[in-house]
């Protein structure tokens, strides 16, 4: 177990370095003279030649590259274009918010696809069945940002019961969480769902209930124990497309979150930001995937040996 | 083929969201033509009508009428999601067969960079490539296409890996086939139609990413409709003109249900045993 996670953090160090490299590539790589994004479109010319000697692009590429290197290792990403904030400072907060989002999304997203799925598996190919199939069919084709708009209508404007934008209290929760989580877990709900049939299915579930175990036994202990396995590969796939998916939601609800500072700072093309923002999503990413594997090695000790 | 058509046609379902989509391509090709009114005459003395005999689907903030505009996005939609994918089998087909069949350390690199890239969600690899291409139609293709390429590497490479055991591929070595002849004459031959099958299954995924894109402002830019960027400017009249939603939305849902639903009755109709499963 130590072997692997030490070995998965080593995996860390050259993605972290791939990476840092094409945010340096970034720079060169967006059509246009970086000196002249940075000083804004209408700065005069000596402003920008000012900021083309003070970030150093007037220098060999090597050079630059070992800059921009160095400067990360050590915490800079640079300043802001708009605010003048060090970029660290603005998206360090921003990730809490996206993490609280993400976190109770997918927390929503388990309990409900568990539920749906076992529910479906239990009355397959009855009623209640194709009615889970159905809702968790139109889920998955229906993307955040309709569900999103929908349910502004219908609980901000319509009824008036909750707020439409903003995280300062309990309630801005709801329709950001449920939003998100829904289409997480009509997803995850089909899988559950094809994983507790296989299991039902199985030799032991007929010996189960052959010696006369309750059938919500039979289902809740004997079949998912042993559907959990896939279900947890399943759940962690899940998280990553819930953090994918909240870059979407935080627009819709202007949720202060890391997704929605990246898409702004595209928009407004704060080049710095954009930079931080993608460093930290991919470093997310790569962190969640790691302790996805650790807990599949965790649940299945058959990966620990291999 | 024709086994294949007789069989599908047993599927109700699939028959009827095959129609379906067939209907939404249908529109998408003729859009210029079948539009009632323009898509992008400004009317500012109609500014958000409701739904009526003239405009069926109301008008938005500049008068133009939603349903025009509704159509012309399937359009742009099924422009942009089908050449994406072309993309995107374009770039990953011939890289996964490469390094499927060379093997050596080309394949080990490739396969360890296409599961690092395959971590991220593939909106988020989406929106890093549109920083660089742009947000334009073909910025916005490109995107969408390098996003999803990687799991193309990753099929075609698995399928790859299994042909090239076959005897036939052996023979080709023997009588002094060179590489490219063997991939080109023997290996593409006998993995098309997976990869025909996993193109077309993938089909509402490039959609619903070519909205997302579109709505995050990211995508095709305004004043070209798309149906993510419509409902983005109707969440800013949401309390005078709800009715805005109705008709960007109702198109994307049914779209994508439609091709989902005909993905998964091509392949059971491909691969029967799936059906006993459900």
């Amino acid at each position: 177990m130590i072997r692997l996670i030490v070995g998965r953090l080593l995996f860390m160090v050259p993605a972290a370095f791939l990476l840092v490299s094409f945010l340096f590539a970034l720079f060169h790589l967006i059509p246009g003279d970086p000196a002249v994004m940075l000083a804004g479109d209408n700065a005069p010319r000596s402003v920008v030649e000012g900021i083309r000697e003070a970030y150093g692009f007037d220098q060999p590429l090597h050079i630059q590259y070992g800059r921009y290197i160095a400067k990360v290792f050590q915490g800079d990403l640079g300043i802001s274009n708009y605010t003048r904030d060090p970029v660290v400072n603005s998206v360090i907060p921003r990730i809490i918010n996206t993490a609280q989002l993400a976190f109770l999304s997918m927390l929503f997203a388990m309990v409900v696809s568990l539920l749906l799925g076992c529910v479906s598996a239990m009355y397959w190919n009855r009623p209640l069945d194709k009615f889970v199939t159905v809702v968790s069919l139109l889920g998955i084709c229906t993307p955040v940002f309709v569900t999103g708009l929908l349910g502004i209508y219908f609980f901000s404007i319509y009824l008036g019961w909750l707020p439409i934008s903003g995280m300062s209290s309990w309630r801005h929760f709801i329709l950001p969480v449920i939003t998100l989580g829904s289409f997480q877990a009509a997803v995850l709900t089909r899988m559950v769902r094809s994983c507790m049939v296989d299991a039902l299915g199985k030799d032991y579930i007929t010996t189960a209930r052959a010696k006369g175990a309750p059938e919500f036994l039979v289902v809740f202990k004997h079949a998912l124990r042993n559907a959990l396995l896939p279900i947890v590969t399943l759940f962690g796939l899940g998280l990553g497309h819930t953090l994918g998916g909240s870059v979407v939601t935080e627009t819709i609800f202007n949720w202060p979150g890391l997704g929605r500072l990246m898409v702004n700072s595209i928009l407004t093309r704060d080049l710095p930001i954009t930079q931080g923002s993608i460093f930290f999503f991919a470093m997310i990413f790569i962190l969640v995937n790691l302790l996805v594997d650790l807990v599949y090695a965790w649940v299945d000790p058959r990966i620990r040996y291999d | 083929m024709t086994d294949f058509f007789r069989r599908y046609s047993r599927d109700k379902v699939g028959v009827f969201f095959g129609a379906l989509l067939l209907l939404l391509y249908g529109v998408a090709l003729t859009a210029q033509w079948i539009t009632p009114a323009d898509p992008m005459a400004v009317n500012l003395r109609e500014v958000f009508s409701p739904p009526s005999a003239t405009h069926w689907l109301g008008t938005d903030q500049f008068g133009r009428d939603i349903l025009s505009r509704v159509i012309l996005a399937t359009q742009v939609t099924v422009k942009v999601t089908s050449a994406a994918c072309l993309f995107a089998v374009l770039t990953g087909v011939p890289i996964g067969m490469f390094v499927g069949y060379r093997g050596g350390w080309i394949e080990s690199v490739t396969m360890r960079a296409t599961d690092m890239l395959l971590i991220f969600p593939i909106i988020m690899l989406a929106i890093v490539v549109v920083v660089i291409s742009g947000p334009t139609e073909t910025g916005v293709i490109v995107a969408l296409g390098l996003a999803q390429a990687p799991q193309f590497v990753r099929i075609t490479r698995g399928v790859t890996l299994s042909i090239k055991e076959e005897l036939y591929v052996e023979a080709a070595i023997a009588a002094g086939s060179g590489w490219l002849h063997i991939l080109a004459r023997h290996i593409w031959p006998n993995i098309s139609t997976p990869i025909i099958v996993q193109a077309t299954l993938t089909l509402p995924v490039f959609v619903l990413n070519a909205s997302a894109l579109s709505y995050l402002g990211l995508g095709v830019q305004p004043p070209t409709p798309e149906w993510g960027q419509m409902l983005n400017e109707a969440k800013d009249h949401l309390i005078n003109a709800p009715y805005l939603i109705v008709g960007p939305a109702a198109a994307l849902v049914i779209f994508v249900l439609s091709a989902n639903l005909v993905g998964d009755a091509v392949q059971e109709t491909l691969n029967p045993k799936l059906k006993k499963r459900k």
